[in-house]
């Protein structure tokens, strides 16, 4: 098995810089993922890493040793397009034989473990058939039995559900989980579908631009965004972020939101981030699940804003509210009742607030 | 339509309505038709009839008479008995043997490497694309000139060997069919080139990806990948240039005449003799039976092709 370690990895294509100085270490075993808008740099990653690029600078390791000299088809790596790339002149049998029978591997260990896998992935039936006429999901399947059957070290997976249908998407990001396991490879998943990464890696690695944005488990990318990117790219519907400025007085420290209110510090973790600003101008950040809504009382010290809009969505409501300069998402319970134009008090639940630099756009406290 | 009963007279109309339809489409395509008839019927038939007389334009009388010198199918019967014919259809079988091969092969190998890229691949293109271009007369004439016992081939033979070649390649039977044969390589080569290159470049670069990630080397890759997928492509290629190679005429007339004597005579210069000696009844024979052959062959083999086809899509594993 095989951990995977990139250092200071970088790819220009002309002008454009896709990987920048990239560092990450996966360690054997895990399931990572590389999540960012397209245009991001995940799928070089990705190729860099399978070798299908070289790097213009850095290192790709494999158990710590570099492997820029080994040759693609040496590499040992799994790989999984995003379209397959389904030998469609082939029939399911002859894909799922190939990397052995490239190999030179005798035939009847060759009929075994082609039956063995495609017991696992449910292609038993489909062996026979022309690989061209199989259905996009067996398609699938077939891309990762064909790369799974050589038994890679390491398996990097190139949105390969993208292509499939919202229901049977659902149903292979368990799959492909319980296939990790069983296979215990290693596995780089690209993905700019956030709810792809936090269900099935252990570790996200959020990407914007060619730079490393975040690196933590899904949890911790979620519920700590190291920045303004990830606060905005993680969870749908994104964090409310609001633009303020730091006030202090001899009563403590407030935050300033202009004509919306003044909120005074009293949150012990707000406080904690509040000692390493270095600037005045923040901006303040909740979940929409994170957002309490009272009645105006004016002695919760929350925002004083508008509800614009309920969105019903089943199993919860989303109520955007507003005020001078900001706007407000918060989730609330399906049976929610509120109507448009009341006026709401909007503030975060006890320890449920973030602080980011406005300037430099890194979380306080984040270092 | 908006009624939806229909009366006997709204059926009655509409029969009405159709006969005129095709009435009118009969019409339209008429000058069509007219034309169909005059280039392919017409000459066909004319073809059919005059081959079954002795009829020559030496007779002088016009080929509607033809009928005075009706023979039935003594013309017919002394073409497959003839060693005449059966000479030049078995050098132009040798020379499509020997051509489209070479051709394939080089064409291939040119394919392959005009898929990476490298300096001047462009200039290189069109260079290899060129010779396609040359009309074929102004081909031959290079080749003849090029070929002369004092031009530029012997003169490089005698530099790279030392010796003074003086070889006689248009006098000579052998190596005046290898001269013809050289020329149609050349001029037709780059056709092979093109058609294969566009096949190669037709294959999937994620599959040829995909397969060496799974460890397949350059050769692997090659047998495959690229070679079943160029399949049809490289039938096509081979089936255009076969048909060319049968035909061959003009190249072969400016530098050989179908000399030295009967030498490098193929069918078609064979045919065009036959039409020079007046013998027009017999050429008329033997145009027929030319066409009819090359339908029984195609007829055969895209049969074959098709059962070949079948058999792969039901193959259990290939």
């Amino acid at each position: 098995m095989s951990s995977i370690e990139l250092v200071n990895l970088t790819k220009r294509f002309g002008d454009l810089v896709a990987v920048n100085e990239l560092n990450l270490e996966i360690k054997d075993k895990e399931f990572v993922a590389l999540l960012g808008p397209s245009g991001c740099g995940k799928t070089t990653t990705m190729n860099l890493i399978a070798g299908i690029e070289n790097p213009d600078g850095g290192e790709v390791r494999f158990d710590g040793k570099n492997v820029g000299s080994v040759p693609l088809r040496k590499r040992g790596v799994g790989f999984v397009f995003q379209n397959y790339a389904i030998f469609t002149h082939m029939t399911t049998y002859k894909n799922l034989s190939f990397a052995l029978e490239v190999r030179g591997l005798p035939r009847d260990e060759i009929d075994r473990r082609v039956h063995e896998i495609a017991k696992l992935l449910d292609l038993e039936d489909r062996l026979p058939v022309p690989a061209a006429r199989l259905g996009v999901n067996e398609m699938q399947r077939l891309g990762i039995g064909r790369s799974a059957i050589a038994n890679p070290q390491i398996f990097l997976l190139d949105e390969p559900l993208s292509n499939l249908d919202a229901a049977f998407r659902a149903v292979m990001r368990t799959e492909l989980k319980h296939l990790q396991h069983q296979l215990g490879q290693t596995m780089v998943y690209v993905t700019h579908d956030q709810l792809e990464a936090m269900t099935m890696a252990d570790r996200i690695a959020v990407m914007d631009m060619g730079v490393l944005q975040q690196y933590g488990t899904p949890l911790e990318v979620y519920n700590r965004p190291r920045n303004l990117f990830v606060a905005r790219f993680m969870g749908s519907p994104s964090m409310n972020l609001l633009y303020c400025r730091l006030t202090e007085s001899d009563g403590g420290r407030a935050l300033d939101f202009d004509e919306s209110g003044r909120v005074e510090l009293h949150d012990e973790a707000l406080l904690k981030q509040c000692a390493s600003a270095r600037n005045a101008d923040l901006y303040f950040g909740m979940r929409p699940e994170d957002v309490e809504l009272s009645p105006v009382t004016g002695d919760r010290g929350g925002l004083a804003m508008t509800v614009t809009f309920v969105e019903h969505i089943g199993a919860r409501t989303i109520v955007h509210l507003r005020s001078a300069g900001h706007e407000v998402k918060a989730i609330e319970r399906n049976d929610f009742d509120v109507d448009i134009g009341a006026p709401m008090e909007v503030s975060p639940k006890p320890g449920a607030g973030w602080l980011f630099d406005a300037a430099t756009e890194i979380a306080l406290g984040a270092g | 339509m908006s009624a939806p009963a229909t009366t006997a007279k709204d059926a009655a109309g509409a029969v009405d309505l159709a006969a005129r339809g095709r009435k009118l489409g009969l019409l339209m395509t008429l000058p069509a038709q007219l034309l169909l008839v005059f280039i392919f019927a017409f000459p066909a038939l004319m073809q059919i009839y005059i081959s079954l007389t002795w009829w020559t334009p030496g007779d002088g009388t016009i080929w509607i008479y033809a009928y005075e010198s009706f023979v039935w199918f003594d013309n017919y019967v002394e073409l497959i008995t003839s060693e005449r014919l059966w000479e030049p259809i078995g050098r132009t079988m040798l020379i499509l043997i020997v051509v489209v091969p070479v051709e394939f092969v080089i064409g291939f190998g040119l394919a392959v490497l005009f898929v990476d890229s490298f300096p001047g691949k462009r200039v290189f293109y069109s260079i290899l694309l060129t010779p396609m271009m040359v009309v074929p007369a102004v081909a031959g004439y290079m080749f003849f000139m090029l070929f002369q016992s004092n031009g530029p081939i012997n003169q490089i033979l005698s530099l790279l060997t030392g010796t003074d070649v003086e070889l006689v390649w248009l006098g000579d039977t052998t190596l005046a069919m290898i001269a013809v044969m050289i020329a149609d390589i050349w001029q037709w080569t780059p056709l092979m080139f093109l058609i294969l290159l566009a096949g190669i470049l037709g294959v999937p670069e994620d599959q040829l990806k995909a397969a060496t990630l799974l460890g397949a080397n350059w050769g692997q890759k090659f047998w495959r990948i690229v070679l079943p997928r160029m399949r049809t492509v490289i039938i096509i290629a081979i089936v255009i240039r076969a048909v060319e190679a049968f035909k061959l005429f003009d190249v072969m007339y400016v530098m050989t005449k179908g000399g030295p004597g009967v030498a490098t005579e193929t069918i078609s210069i064979y045919i065009y003799k036959l039409f020079k000696q007046l013998e027009w009844s017999y050429l008329a024979a033997v145009d027929l039976s030319i066409l009819i052959a090359l339908s029984v062959i195609a007829v055969i083999g895209m049969t074959l092709m098709a059962k070949a086809k079948q058999k792969r899509a039901g193959d259990v594993v290939d």
